[in-house]
């Protein structure tokens, strides 16, 4: 059984919808992150879930117990916040104590406990220093020692490295999951960043508008997005408009792509999203299409270039630097090709329920 | 270069901020009563002010009422934040609107308004109306310190805390509360300042008996301000630079206590936050100041059998030691408010805003209140004192006050010329004297309309009471070709300036004279042979008086040789009464008959009197 479910739940602000008819479920000692642009609606299901914010409708079972009701203290469940919330007039120690001390645990069971949760966050012998003196990594890990010592089942995190560094950020990712492994508790992640949404989570659910537009592991949302929403937001993509002329089958810029993806019908207008990567670059005529280099940015390990071809501009990434002006032609193997319904209307941006339901049946049997 | 220039200018700073309070702390200690001249130092200022019960009382008040005030005022402008702070933008907005009103409205404004609304609603003016009306106006320097606060304050400190377990209540008081601690805090101070400076709200809401510093001191200026309060406020600035100085020193160690505490002993406990010690600290030393204060002086007014006697006075205008002879030998308790003109004494008479039982006025007002029915008649079989008058001036007072019915007088005098015996070689004879072109730059001329115009009728040879619009004009004239001649026009600083031999020639009345030449030996008097002014400040019992007994034993006993002894020393003006004329014999405090038969008195002009009187003297001064 799923240790929370989310049913049904809508909330609109000043008329706004920022949660249309939601339903979200999430398993026992799952990594799972909200993904989306600001105003998604990712923070508010966290709110909701943490309780403080009651929905409009809907409901939030907590071990298949109602709980929509309940204020914030008294669920099993902890937050770390996005701007770390650590309490100014106190000092490491007693912020981590907090929690604890309000539940009635003896002394020596609470500076256990300090000592094991600032062992955790590697910050060890940090107990008497007050919270200004600490940078914005440590105030974080010190708030996810004070959420942690209180043992919630489910760890909420919201944002919680958008106010650092990338270097520290890259750090804290592989802290946050080893942490999670070491816990074994659940922890419901929500942020924008789609690089901290892959490398962490064991589901990723992509929001946008108030709806989930895909869910499942990191490798099915990169590799397989279900629409162009979802495509462009995860990492660079060339999403061009193409045309099914019949199973394995897609004409771009008039030019025929074998493909893998079938059940689309005969001339049919789709999307077509080719990841930079998977676009081979070589020599005129030896590929699909030819084309003409426009520009080159070394980004690191690769280069990054534009190539005119077909009246398009396609972004490739590749390892081997072709200088501007060079004339070259570009192919793509089969399975590199993702072959997406154009949408009838904005809202079919936003998958239908029960292709969420299936989409998870999916998801637990790839794990 | 630039560095000397940063120190100048650093001086120069300080010397504006601190010379003036230097300078009263170095009058304190003066042996007389002189703002200017150095007599000797001396304590004996801050000996009376320790016996003064009324200093020490009005202190008490101000201190009481600033604590009282400023902690109700910040329990409700903090709750008042809390609600703000729920609201939607647009209505947290619409509300700070509204808070921000009173602040700028003008303090006259809104302590009439408060006094309005407390006799709308028959509340009676006493402790508790100044109390509730400082409470009010504090308010809003509450919630402005407050409210930013609440805007700084992470939202989610207070969600972290529910997160972690906290009830609502708990996670406000040990979370939010803290972080909005320094707010709170200046709220607090704002509010106990503003109470301690204010003056014309508590003057507009305060009920018989109840004064504040600022009062007391105000309704002094009709005398001068006494030494005694150069003392008062020496002594304040003192118990505030202590204070500041004690709550940086124990603050400093309060949190070094802490941080020693806690690394000593191996536990985490929570143990209160600094920003409650800092405030307990405050807050703990200004009640035990307060409460010092309130309780070593003896508590007056205590109620005898006889009752209370409530005197409406101008300030020192009678010897303390006097009210205490009294109520030791007849059994009365007096209560004394203080006023420093008429016009600011009438109103609370006129509405009866706080009951008194005798009041002290002058002749033109005394005038004006019989007219409107605001004295009782006098019962003279209780006054057998009344043969101590000095005959001579009924004359004066009977011009309004016929038979003398309703006031009795306390002092008289009369507007007369002091001047410098070494600064001109001829003895002024008369007020022509001031048009001379000889004495040119040396004349201090009076700066209100009766007193000048008084003195170009007396030139004239017209009544001082004249209505007839071609002679003001004539006086009016007069007046304006005087103008290049005159050094300043003044009223309460004519005196000072002749002590400082400032100037030659100066109006002052005949009360001042006795202090001048004490002061500068070199001053002389006359009363101008054109007549003059004759002024009489009489005693009078309201007509809703409570306690008419104790009035008419009041004015009995102020006309007792002991009462008017102690008052003319204390005084020195003039006391029409026989008993003591071993003092007063002098022709500067008792002209002779033929002078005085020149003389006359103010009355009241009606209103269309003064408005002439106003329309010449803008004429004039413009």
């Amino acid at each position: 059984m799923a240790l929370i479910e989310l049913i049904n739940l809508s909330k609109s602000y000043d008329g706004e919808k920022v949660l249309d008819e939601f339903d979200l479920s999430i398993k026992e000692n799952e990594f799972i992150t909200l993904l989306g642009p600001s105003g998604c609606g990712k923070t508010t299901t966290l709110r909701i879930l943490g309780g403080f914010t009651k929905p409009d409708t809907g409901r939030v079972l907590f071990q298949g117990e109602d709980i929509t009701q309940l204020s914030p203290n008294k669920r099993q469940i902890n937050t770390v916040f996005q701007k770390y919330a650590l309490f100014p007039h106190m000092n490491i120690a007693e912020n981590i104590a907090f929690g604890m001390k309000i539940s009635g645990k003896t002394q020596s069971y609470i500076n256990d406990k300090i000592k094991y949760a600032l062992k955790l966050v590697n910050l060890s012998g940090f107990e008497k220093r007050s919270v200004d003196s600490l940078s914005g990594g440590q105030q974080q890990r010190i708030a996810i020692a004070r959420a942690i010592v209180n043992e919630p089942r489910v760890l909420l995190l919201d944002e919680p490295l958008g106010a650092l560094d990338l270097k520290l950020r890259q750090e804290m990712q592989y802290e946050l999951i080893r942490l999670k492994n070491e816990l074994g508790i659940t922890f419901l992640y929500v942020t924008h960043d789609q690089e901290e949404a892959l490398t962490m989570s064991d589901k990723v659910v992509v929001m946008n508008k108030g709806y989930i537009q895909q869910m499942g592991t990191p490798e099915q949302i990169y590799n397989e997005p279900e629409n162009a929403f979802v495509a462009d937001f995860i990492g660079d993509s060339n999403i061009v408009d193409g045309i099914m002329m019949e199973d394995r089958v897609v004409k771009i810029f008039d030019h025929i792509f074998p493909c893998i993806d079938e059940g689309f019908g005969k001339k049919k207008p789709v999307d077509v999203v080719i990841r930079p990567e998977d676009i081979i670059i070589g020599k005129v005529g030896e590929g699909i299409m030819d084309g003409e280099i426009t520009s080159n940015v070394f980004i690191g390990v690769h280069h990054e270039m534009c190539i005119e071809a077909g009246g398009f501009e396609w972004v490739a990434q590749n390892t081997k630097s072709y200088p501007v002006g060079t004339k070259v032609s570009i192919d793509v193997l089969p399975e590199n090709i993702q072959i997406m319904n154009k949408p009838q209307s904005e809202d079919e941006e936003a998958i239908s329920l029960e292709e969420v339901l299936g989409e998870e049946n999916i998801g637990e049997d790839n794990e | 270069m630039k560095k000397y220039g940063k120190l100048l200018y650093l001086g120069i700073i300080v010397l504006f901020l601190y010379l003036p309070i230097f300078t009263l702390m170095v009058l304190s200690f003066n042996k007389g009563k002189s703002m200017s001249a150095w007599q000797g130092t001396s304590l004996k200022w801050y000996i009376e002010m320790f016996r003064n019960e009324e200093i020490i009382n009005a202190l008490g008040n101000t201190l009481t009422i600033a604590l009282w005030a400023s902690i109700l005022a910040t329990i409700v402008g903090l709750l008042a934040c809390i609600g703000m702070n729920a609201m939607r933008d647009k209505s947290r907005s619409f509300f700070m609107g509204i808070n921000n009103i009173p602040l700028l409205n003008a303090d006259i404004v809104t302590g009439i308004s408060i006094m309005m609304s407390f006799m709308l609603f028959g509340i009676s003016l006493n402790y508790a109306s100044v109390l509730f009306a400082h409470i009010t106006f504090c308010i809003p320097y509450v919630i402005l310190s407050i409210m930013p606060k609440f805007k700084q304050l992470e939202n989610q400190t207070y969600e972290a805390a529910l997160d972690l377990g906290a009830t609502p209540l708990y996670a406000f008081f040990h979370i939010v509360l803290p972080d909005l601690m320094p707010g709170i805090m200046a709220g607090f101070l704002l509010s106990f300042t503003m109470s301690v400076d204010d003056f014309v709200i508590t003057h507009f809401t305060r009920g018989a008996g109840i004064n504040t510093l600022s009062t007391l001191i105000y309704s002094q200026l009709k005398i001068g301000v006494r030494p005694t309060l150069y003392a008062l406020s020496t002594v304040i600035f003192v118990l505030v630079l202590v204070f500041l100085i004690f709550i940086n020193i124990a603050s400093g160690k309060g949190e070094s206590k802490i941080s020693a505490k806690s690394a000593s002993k191996e536990d985490y406990d929570y143990k209160g936050s600094s920003p409650f010690k800092k405030f307990a600290i405050i807050f703990g030393i200004l009640v035990v100041i307060v409460f010092a204060i309130k309780f070593t002086p003896t508590v007056p007014g205590k109620v005898t059998e006889k009752g209370v006697v409530y005197v409406y006075n101008f300030g020192d205008y009678i010897d303390p030691e006097v009210v205490a002879d009294f109520e030791e030998e007849t059994g009365y308790s007096v209560v004394t408010d203080y006023f420093d003109t008429n016009e600011e004494m009438y109103p609370v008479i006129k509405n009866s805003s706080a009951r008194y039982d005798v009041v002290c006025a002058s002749d033109y007002m005394i005038d004006k209140m019989i007219k409107e029915n605001l004295l009782a008649k006098i019962d003279f079989r209780y006054i057998p004192n009344i043969v101590n008058l000095q005959e001579n001036i009924r004359h004066f007072t009977e011009s309004f006050d016929k038979d003398m019915s309703y006031a009795v007088p306390h002092t008289w005098g009369t507007y007369g010329i002091l001047y410098n015996t070494k600064m001109i070689k001829e003895v002024p004879i008369g007020w022509s004297d001031l048009w001379a072109e000889k004495n040119k730059g040396t004349i201090i001329m009076p700066n209100s309309i009766r007193e000048a115009y008084m003195i170009g009728a007396k030139m004239l040879g017209y009544s001082i009471n004249t209505v007839n619009e071609g002679e003001l004009k004539e006086i009016t004239e007069l007046l304006r070709k005087q103008k290049p001649l005159v050094y300043a026009y003044g009223n309460d600083n004519a005196r000072d300036l002749m002590i400082g031999n400032s100037a030659a020639l100066g109006v002052v009345t005949s009360g001042e004279v006795l202090y001048a030449m004490d002061e500068n030996p070199d001053l002389n008097f006359i009363v101008p042979k054109e007549g003059t002014e004759v002024w009489t400040d009489m005693w009078a019992i309201t007509s809703r008086a409570k306690n008419k007994e104790g009035a008419e034993a009041w004015i009995n006993y102020m006309l007792s040789e002991k009462a008017a002894r102690k008052n003319f020393e204390y005084l020195t003006y003039g006391i029409p009464n026989k008993k003591i004329k071993d003092l007063t014999d002098n022709p500067i405090l008792n002209p002779s008959d033929e002078v005085l038969s020149r003389c006359e008195t103010l009355k009241s002009l009606g209103s269309k009197g003064d408005d002439l009187y106003s329309k010449y003297w803008k004429d004039f001064k413009s």
